[in-house]
């Protein structure tokens, strides 16, 4: 956890970032929105499509420049850094796609894509850069012969392992992950998953994991941050969390989510959400959900809730204290 | 009850492989059945097979498809043409690329419907009301660029049912849909089954989806059926090693954070890689020589509940 003294590997403070529009409004795709991540720890962002989970991922390693706010990785502001210093963060924080196709070059070899971070910084090569390539394909699971092969010679969760030992290469401090097993059978996912749980423990090395799918940020997250329209509604340690959900929008995200198990599942309590996620180029004022809430009173529609404390919980809502109705 | 749909022997092949090998189900009016299985296993060539309308490479080899009791696999495309939607709908994973983007979408399920002038416009209305469409009226005449993903769904289940057909092929409905949307779908269609008595076979990735939505499951594997029963059975007592691995290898809401999830070992093989024998030996941790030699028959191990494999009884 978090100690006063340790800088955390990640801080994102008041990020907001607008893409502008040929016509009307911009974009507001991420609207306001505070956490961090501390060293070794593992973050969950969830929230439903288009929400920002993706946006906030891509400001944190730089591929998208905050219209305003700040992150720092490990102490270190992005805004501002001189190209030396933003190649030394951007070696810190490695990023993981969810996209399989587009992650590798197909006329690369996989040793060759692996060792290329090393040998662009000249941190290794020849002998020393085939033993760190053998030694990262271990590590995700795969044989040091596979380094001479080519990416179509995998599968797809044999691929999203040689994405991952890429980003390891450089032994990062922080791993940002965009969906990292959404594109994988499910059968090949369990494979994935259980390889981050052995990452996390065996690399002391933070976590920033983006899904939408909560039974997978449950299983690798120590805490959970849920995204909605641009802002965050809640964040909890993970217990905390499934099990005293303080966000109406929590709740309802939680008992969307199809159990696999028929039993539980049919008894759970039905109320679907009504209606639609409101455009990010023109949210509802108030409370971004008062739209779709089914606590929503007057007040939602004009005061934003602000984000606040609340036990171990940050929420953003007038009514947090209250059970659901 | 006689079976709105009744499939036997189905096989599909493309070259000389049957990606589709033998598949059997039946389903009952107003019965949802989910054929459920890992990308590439021929779930959605299956959900074509049922409309005949197979892709060019794609040639049924074998097999019985009994629409209300009719083969429909002897029809005629003429006559085929006559019973979608109205015998037979599909609605499909990605619904604005179904719709046609250059027509209004009440004009849409209109055509349909197969009516006309103000009788359509009002079966219409109807129908965009029966599946949670607000506003009908105004929708009627937007374009589906002007509609979200969900809305789009809406519609197309609605020209789906609007001609009331027996049976309902659904696609990965909700995969392209978010949670809160998939939901909502997912009731929509619970509802429609029970009260229009409308067959469905809903084809889906998701266990959570069958667990949720499904009376009945078939649980495909390489082109096979590996495991077909009532959905509460085959969760609580799966009987093929494919089926048990699966529901073992998905993170659940009630299981220990960070405990070791059950893992099958390699991924699904290519129709190019099919053996002859059981095509989950290469995966299973039970395989023998007889697994890899002859593959194993569909055998009822309990009331409704069969399987394919030869050691049904190292999961009992
Ligand atoms: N480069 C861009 N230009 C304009 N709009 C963008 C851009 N990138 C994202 N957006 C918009 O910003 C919003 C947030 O998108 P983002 O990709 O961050 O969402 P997400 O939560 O990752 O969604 P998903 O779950 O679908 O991946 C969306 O409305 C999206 O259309
Ligand atoms: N039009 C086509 N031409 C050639 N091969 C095809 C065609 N459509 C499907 N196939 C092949 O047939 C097999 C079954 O495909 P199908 O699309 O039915 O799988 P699926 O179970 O629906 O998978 P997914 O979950 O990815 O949708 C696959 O090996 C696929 O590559
Ligand atoms: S502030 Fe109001 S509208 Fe927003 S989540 Fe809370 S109760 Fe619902
Ligand atoms: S037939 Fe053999 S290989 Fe196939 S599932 Fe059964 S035990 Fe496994
Ligand atoms: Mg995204
Ligand atoms: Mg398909």
């Amino acid at each position: 956890m978090t100690s006063e003294l340790s800088v955390p590997a990640l801080a994102v403070e008041s990020l907001v970032v607008h893409f502008p529009a040929r016509h009307g409004p911009p974009v507001r795709a991420v609207d306001g929105v505070s956490f961090s991540v501390a060293e070794r720890e593992t973050l969950g962002l969830v929230g439903e499509s288009g929400c920002g989970k993706s946006t906030v991922a891509n400001a944190v390693v730089g591929l998208v420049r905050p219209t305003r706010g700040e992150v720092r990785v490990a102490g270190t502001p992005i805004a501002g850094a001189t190209t030396h210093t933003l190649r030394a963060i951007r070696a810190k924080a490695q990023m993981v796609f969810q996209d399989l196709a587009t992650s590798l070059n197909p006329r690369m070899t996989v040793g060759a894509a692996i060792g290329e971070p090393l040998l662009v910084r000249g941190l290794a090569r020849g002998r020393a850069l085939e033993a760190r390539v053998a030694a990262l394909l271990s590590e995700v699971g795969l044989r040091p012969e596979h380094a001479s092969r080519y990416p179509h010679q995998f599968s797809g969760g044999q691929r999203q392992r040689i994405v991952i030992a890429r980003a390891l290469a450089l032994r990062p401090t922080l791993l940002v992950c965009d969906e990292p097993v959404s594109a994988l059978d499910v059968s090949v996912r369990a494979q994935i998953l259980n390889l981050f749980v052995e990452l996390q423990q065996s690399h002391a090395m933070a976590c920033l994991f983006v899904s939408h799918d909560l039974a997978v940020v449950r299983h690798v997250c120590d805490r959970v941050a849920v995204m909605y329209l641009g802002h965050l509604v809640e964040l909890a340690p993970r217990d905390a969390l499934y099990a005293t959900p303080r966000h109406p929008y929590t709740r309802a995200l939680l008992a969307a989510a199809p159990e696999p198990d028929p039993e539980l599942q049919r008894a759970k309590p039905r109320v679907p959400l009504q209606g639609e996620i409101p455009s990010p180029a023109a949210p509802p004022p108030g409370c971004v959900f008062h739209t779709r809430c089914p606590m929503a009173v007057a007040r939602c529609r004009e005061e934003v809730p602000i984000w606040r404390p609340l036990g171990e919980t940050m929420v953003a809502c007038h009514r947090a204290e209250e059970s659901p109705a | 009850m006689a079976a709105a749909l009744e499939v036997s022997g189905l096989t599909l092949a493309i070259g000389g492989v049957n990606v589709v090998d033998g598949v059997a189900f039946s389903v009952a009016p107003g019965e949802v059945m989910a054929l459920v299985g890992e990308s590439g296993c021929g779930k959605s060539i299956t959900a074509l097979a049922l409309m005949q309308l197979l892709p060019g490479p794609v040639r049924r080899t074998a097999g019985r498809i009994l629409l209300e009791g009719e083969d429909v696999t002897s029809l005629p495309e003429r006559r085929m043409r006559q019973l979608r939607g109205r015998r037979i709908s599909m609605i499909f994973q990605e619904p604005q690329a179904a719709l046609d983007p250059l027509s209004p979408v009440g004009a849409q399920v209109s055509e349909a419907s197969g009516l006309a002038g103000g009788e359509a416009r009002e079966a219409v209305h109807r129908m965009l009301t029966e599946v949670g469409i607000a506003d009908p009226l105004r929708r009627i005449d937007q374009y589906p660029f002007e509609l979200s993903g969900g809305m789009c769904q809406r519609v197309m289940i609605a020209s789906a049912l609007i001609g009331r057909p027996a049976v309902l092929v659904a696609d990965e409905p909700t995969t392209a849909l978010d949670v809160t949307i998939q939901a909502q779908i997912l009731d929509l269609l619970r509802r429609l089954a029970a009260e229009r008595g409308t067959a469905i076979v809903l084809i889906t990735h998701d266990m959570g989806v069958v667990a949720d939505i499904a009376e009945r499951v078939a649980v495909m594997y390489a082109g096979r059926i590996a495991e077909i029963g009532s959905t509460t059975a085959v969760f609580a007592r799966p009987r093929h090693p494919y089926t048990a691995l699966l529901l073992a290898a998905i993170p659940r809401l009630a299981d220990v954070p960070k405990s070791r999830l059950a893992v099958i070992e390699g991924s699904v093989p290519q129709p190019a890689e099919y053996g002859p024998g059981c095509r989950f030996a290469g995966r299973c941790p039970f395989a023998d020589a007889h697994c890899a030699a002859e593959p194993p028959p569909l055998r009822e191990t309990e009331e409704g509940h069969s399987v394919a494999c030869w050691h049904t009884e190292r999961l009992a």
